[in-house]
């Protein structure tokens, strides 16, 4: 029987020549008999042999299992935070030097925050109360810049300089030796290298000497108007040369600089002993620590604010000063504007928030307030007012009633001087009409028409122009018109007639003139008496129709002043005829009562 | 730019700061050596045609103390320990002195300077002393501030060591 572990936990099988006939009846046996117990030690052998490996798989499967159990739960974290815990505390307990430079850079800006939010509330009320106090120094500033011509900025740059960030050494904490240094441009340190060796050694001297706390060093020490602010790095110092009173944004900036440095050049400073080659990038940080600042904000805030709230409402009270004295003229200039108008008397004016109310009397003809002070340009957004109507005698407006009484128009030229009243120029025949109609208006008791054409309304005037246009024609030698021309005579008396019912309507007065000619033939005193008695002739169809004879007036010219013609004979036969002329005129006076 | 920094220490008036006052760029008053402690001045020296810029610490001495400023040395790349020719004592304490700085700051560079050489008939060291130094693999010169013997060649020694130490 072989003695080597069965590998299987199946009955062996008996082979082809059935050689193991025996063997294979003890391996059934055997399984039948400790068939169960033979499998697990297969099973733990097997687990012993697959530990080794079990092992390396682990080590490359580790991460990603925990990444894999750390998103399912939390457990990963709880399962290693005791052992997390216990190692921090061992590592810190025998080397806290190197924790605290792991975790200088994020320790520094964490504090700092907290405190710069507590207290940036209390600086903005402090900055507040001394920007918004008026300031004595820029007075007197503005005193020196005047009286000694120097420009106002200057003046205040000359003495507002709050601070200048001049130098910057960036000092390697354990030799002393110089890493880099930066200066303000027109500032020379050709001894940075012995400064910052000396800054070091005060350092070191000032420790030595009171024996402050772990890691507690000089900070700031001021000569003059001169501070050195130096910040102490794990690695590094970083040493500000300061004139000037520098706020607390430039140690921020300080510390923000040192933990860049500290982080960004972490080997370089670690290796550090002596050569500066692999820190010369760190000079641009450097750099940017430096600054100028000059107090003008500040100043100019003092300054400013006095003249941001004093020069606006000057000028508010200006503009608002001079709006009120416009408004003030320009209400009196209307009111006198009102008041020296014709048929307006102006009883109350006074000027309001929204506009002016003006009272007072107004005559119906004359111009509406409104229109006064428009023509003026003077009219208000908005004016309020009640105008009693009233009489004026103002010889304007008892022109202009006239005027209007007799619809005359504006090209009829009338003056008047007293109460009389003078009409010249052209007089429409309708305002002859409403003279008389309405007689005479106030202010007016006489009335004289001087040199003045009644113009007749165009339907008059084409009857006068067809009348004045016909003749009526007479044979040689005849003082009476046959049948035609007697109808033509009789049917001119009839438009006559009507002509002078409708002027005299209007108190026009027509004047009829007929006048007699005739042909040359014959001696002009026969000439002379046929004329006469061919305008008798006429004038006597006339008076039988009904025109009146007072204004009729014959005028036997006879050959005198001929009617031409184109030929002679049509000339003869025109000039033995009768024509007519008509004249429109008025009366040249009107009177009161008369 | 390569700097290195070293400190001179020795008794009181060995003739530190004389020995270098000749020879070094100076801004800082002697008086700081008994105030501060320390003065710290510039030597430039040429190392195979690379500059490099010695600060040198020059340390208040002591007498009838072996302790140096740990402060001061921290960070040392070399030592130039000046010992009166003429005072023995100021040798006598020189290694107890040399060895307390060593533990502080590792095993640098170090130049013995025999200092006041030119008192030839005050002289009170042995070439035996020069071989015990010697024998402890230190540089040792003689040197004299008056007459400026063996000062260039101590700097320039101590220079080229301690870019040999550091590789550069």
């Amino acid at each position: 029987m072989a003695d080597e572990p069965a590998t299987t936990s199946e009955p062996p099988k008996q082979d082809k020549a059935g050689r193991n006939g025996g063997g294979a009846e003890f391996a059934a046996l055997r399984h039948l008999l400790v068939g169960p117990e033979q499998s697990r030690l297969e099973e733990l052998a097997t687990e012993l042999r697959d530990r080794h490996v079990s092992a390396a798989d682990l080590a490359e499967h580790l991460p990603e299992a925990i990444v894999l159990r750390g998103k399912r739960d939390r457990q990963i974290g709880r399962a290693l935070a005791p052992t997390v815990e216990t190692a921090l505390r061992e590592s810190i307990r025998r080397n806290p030097r190197e924790i605290a430079t792991a975790i200088f850079p994020i320790l520094g800006p964490a504090i700092r925050k907290a405190i710069a939010e507590t207290m940036a509330a209390l600086v903005r009320s402090i900055n507040s109360a001394v920007e918004h106090s008026l300031s004595a120094r820029g007075i007197k500033w503005r005193i020196e810049s005047w009286r000694t011509g120097v420009p106002y900025p200057q003046v205040v740059i000359k003495h507002a300089l709050v601070y200048r960030v001049e130098q910057a050494f960036l000092i390697h904490a354990e030799t002393g030796l110089l890493i880099a240094h930066a200066t303000a441009p027109g500032l020379k340190s050709p001894d940075a290298d012995l400064i910052s060796g000396m800054l070091t050694a005060i350092q070191d001297f000032v420790r030595d000497s009171f024996r402050p706390g772990e890691g507690a060093t000089l900070r700031t020490f001021s000569v003059g108007d001169h501070t050195v602010q130096v910040e102490a790095g794990p690695m590094a110092l970083l040493a500000l040369i300061i004139r000037g009173q520098a706020p607390e944004e430039v140690l921020r900036k300080q510390q923000d600089t040192l933990e860049t440095i500290h982080l960004q050049f972490a080997a370089p400073l670690a290796e550090f002993s002596g050569d500066t080659a692999p820190l010369q990038t760190v000079h641009p940080l450097l750099e940017e620590c430096l600054e100028t600042v000059v107090d003008t904000d500040a100043q100019g805030r003092g300054e400013y604010l006095w003249m941001r709230w004093v020069i606006p409402l000057a000028i508010a009270a200006g503009a608002l000063l001079v709006v009120l004295i416009r408004a003030n003229t320009r209400f009196d200039r209307a009111v006198a504007a009102l008041e020296n108008e014709p048929g307006l008397v102006v009883m109350n004016a006074r000027r309001g928030w929204l506009g002016w109310v003006i009272t007072g009397l107004r005559d119906p003809a004359a111009r509406e307030p409104q229109v006064v002070l428009a023509g003026a340009g003077l009219l208000p957004r908005a004016l309020k007012g009640r105008w009693e109507p009233y009489m004026s005698l103002d010889s304007g407006v008892v022109v202009t009633r006239a005027r209007q009484q007799w619809a005359l128009p504006a090209t009829t030229p009338l003056s008047l001087r007293s109460d009389t009243l003078t009409v010249s120029g052209d007089l429409p025949l309708s305002s002859l009409g409403m003279m008389r109609q309405r007689g005479l208006p106030p202010g007016v008791s006489d009335v004289i028409v001087s040199d003045s054409r009644v113009i007749l309304p165009p339907h008059l005037d084409s009857i006068r122009l067809a009348i004045v246009d016909e003749r009526v024609l007479f044979a040689p030698g005849a003082a009476e018109a046959n049948l035609g021309e007697r109808a033509r005579a009789r049917a001119v008396a009839i438009q006559v007639k009507l002509l002078a019912d409708s002027v005299g309507a209007h108190a026009g007065e027509l004047t009829l003139t007929i006048i007699g000619r005739t042909d040359p033939t014959g001696t002009m005193e026969a000439n002379q008496a046929l004329a006469q008695w061919r305008v008798d002739h006429v004038t006597a169809i006339f008076a039988a129709l009904g025109v009146r004879p007072d204004f009729v007036r014959g005028e036997p010219l006879a050959t005198s002043r001929p009617l031409s013609a184109a030929d002679s004979a049509m000339q003869a036969r025109i000039n033995r005829s009768v024509s007519f002329d008509i004249d429109v005129s008025t009366r040249s006076r009107m009177t009161r009562g008369r | 730019m390569l700097q290195k920094k070293i400190c001179m220490v020795g008794m009181f008036a060995t003739g530190k700061t004389c020995l270098v006052q000749r020879y070094v760029h100076s801004i800082f008053s002697p008086r700081y050596l008994s105030t501060v402690g320390v003065k710290i001045d510039r030597k430039e020296v040429n190392v195979r045609g690379e500059p490099v810029t010695l600060l040198l610490w020059d340390l208040e001495g002591r007498d009838g103390n072996h302790d140096v400023n740990p402060s001061y040395v921290r960070g040392a790349h070399g030592l130039i320990f000046v010992v009166d020719g003429t005072r023995r004592d100021t040798f006598d304490q020189a290694f107890d002195i040399r060895e307390s700085i060593t533990s502080q700051v590792g095993e640098i560079p170090c130049a013995f300077a025999f200092n006041k050489a030119d008192l030839t008939d005050e002289w009170q060291l042995t070439q035996a002393d020069e071989d015990a130094v010697s024998a402890r693999g230190l540089h040792v010169l003689r040197t004299s501030a008056k007459s400026g013997t063996g000062v260039e060649e101590t700097f320039q020694w101590l220079a080229d060591a301690t870019l040999q130490k550091t590789g550069a």
